[in-house]
């Protein structure tokens, strides 16, 4: 055994015997920084549908979405080891690089004003409910449901239509008809019901 | 300005700022540990929208992306000032092609007022993508900004590592009467340069200026278009870079 060597732990011993267990993003993240494709696998198992479907989402093209969602993830095997798990969970980690790529794509794709009219058309043809409503199977789903029907209306409307249409601040107070410092001001005071939500919600 | 940049904590982590105002506001973060938790918590809460929008793959994505990462490097643990320094010769030589491009090429049309903000950033996103995120990425940016008094607002990032800086003008609306913005870039003991003017009925633009850093100070007057060798009129916005 001893042969082995303390950087090359035998496999039997780094896992936890037994049934199969369920390790955490933040877990096999680490192992992805270290190159283990195994790990690679498992999360992405546990990421890719919501890291696809956040992405079609906010673009709203099933075929783009494909290519950014490869994009992102592949950036997620790439620069698993800038990580760090004192900023925040994992998974926060891999839906902040997932959004961000999708917002990119929608502003450097289209026209401003372009995109500004197909907002206002797709504002007015999706209820915002819609949003929380075609999914409702599990637990997370319903919980950010749940939670986002906390929101006054206001809130909810300008989170959602900055997280899952990709709009910025100014267009959303456009939308919205609202002044910019209100529309600031609800998105952080939105976010901040969120949280407070979430995280009694998840005890519950 | 820090008071006035955290009003952007909200947009910040919904990814509905531009890229000048998210520079400025990791800016602030840096000097802010406190703000720094509160977007880390705001982002936790923010990222579990993504639980809403669940949608399974099609099944090759999962195939392509295997495929690919065993041709992707990983990069290692962060090691940041050697990243910078490692960055110089793409920054030169992204700035020899924007050279090349002409200056005619760096200031841009914006006709739409309601989304001048956005539509600078899109277009200089681009245009010049690379130099404008190289600058505005850099360790050492600095973001300032003033208002114009006829309305708007002129915002300025520097970073002495590119020695480069970005000018983003958005204001409220373009000068009447044949007339135009133009910026200028001033050093102490010498004349105000010119960086450029703005069309007629131009009201924002976004521009590299190189060297920046080495100036004092960033003007916008309004002038008899095209521009004007000097400025002839009391300046709109002044923005201090010392």
């Amino acid at each position: 055994m001893a042969e082995r060597g303390i950087g090359r732990r035998p496999e039997h011993l780094a896992a936890v015997p037994g049934p199969e267990p369920q390790p955490d993003a933040g877990t096999l993240l680490a192992a992805v920084a270290r190159g283990d494709e195994k790990a690679f696998d498992r999360l992405y198992e546990l990421v890719a549908p919501r890291v696809y479907g956040l992405i079609r989402r906010v673009l709203r093209d099933p075929a783009q979405a494909e290519e950014v969602a490869q994009e992102v993830l592949v950036e997620v095997w790439r620069s698993a080891a800038r990580f760090d798990p004192a900023q925040g969970s994992a998974t926060a980690w891999v839906f902040t690089i997932a959004h961000r790529r999708a917002v990119d794509r929608v502003r450097s794709e289209q026209a401003a004003a372009d995109r500004t009219l197909k907002a206002g058309a797709a504002a007015i043809d999706t209820p915002f409910d819609e949003v929380a409503d075609e999914v409702a199977v599990r637990l997370e789903r319903r919980q950010v449901r749940h939670c986002l029907d906390g929101l006054t209306e206001l809130q909810r409307q300008v989170v959602t239509l900055a997280y899952y249409h990709g709009h910025s601040y100014p267009q959303v107070a456009e939308l919205l008809g609202a002044p910019l410092p209100t529309v600031k001001t609800r998105m952080r005071d939105g976010l901040i019901r969120l949280r407070d939500c979430l995280t009694t919600g998840a005890v519950a | 300005m820090s008071d006035q940049v955290h009003t952007l904590v909200g947009p910040y982590v919904l990814d509905a700022v531009d890229d000048l105002e998210r520079a400025a506001f990791e800016r602030h973060l840096r000097d802010c540990e406190a703000c720094r938790a509160e977007v880390g918590e705001l982002r936790e809460a923010g990222a579990r929208l993504a639980d809403g929008a669940w949608s399974v793959p099609p099944p090759r994505l999962r195939e392509s992306v295997r495929a690919e990462i065993r041709n992707t490097r990983q990069l290692g643990p962060p090691a940041r000032v050697r990243a910078a320094r490692r960055r110089w010769p793409v920054v030169a030589a992204a700035a020899a092609v924007l050279l090349a491009a002409g200056t005619g090429t760096a200031v841009y049309q914006v006709q739409d007022q309601r989304v001048r903000d956005e539509r600078a950033a899109a277009v200089a996103a681009r245009a010049s993508e690379a130099r404008v995120r190289a600058i505005l990425t850099a360790p050492d940016l600095v973001v300032r900004e003033e208002p114009l008094n006829s309305g708007g607002r002129v915002t300025v990032a520097t970073s002495r590592l590119n020695d480069a800086g970005v000018i983003m003008l958005a204001a409220g609306a373009a000068p009447a009467g044949g007339r135009v913005y133009q910026l200028w870039t001033i050093r102490s003991g010498q004349d105000p340069a010119s960086a450029g003017a703005l069309g007629v009925g131009q009201s924002a633009t976004v521009r590299i200026v190189e060297g920046l850093p080495g100036s004092s100070a960033v003007g916008v007057s309004v002038e008899r278009a095209p521009s004007s060798v000097t400025p002839t009129t009391p300046l709109e916005a002044l923005v201090k870079l010392t």
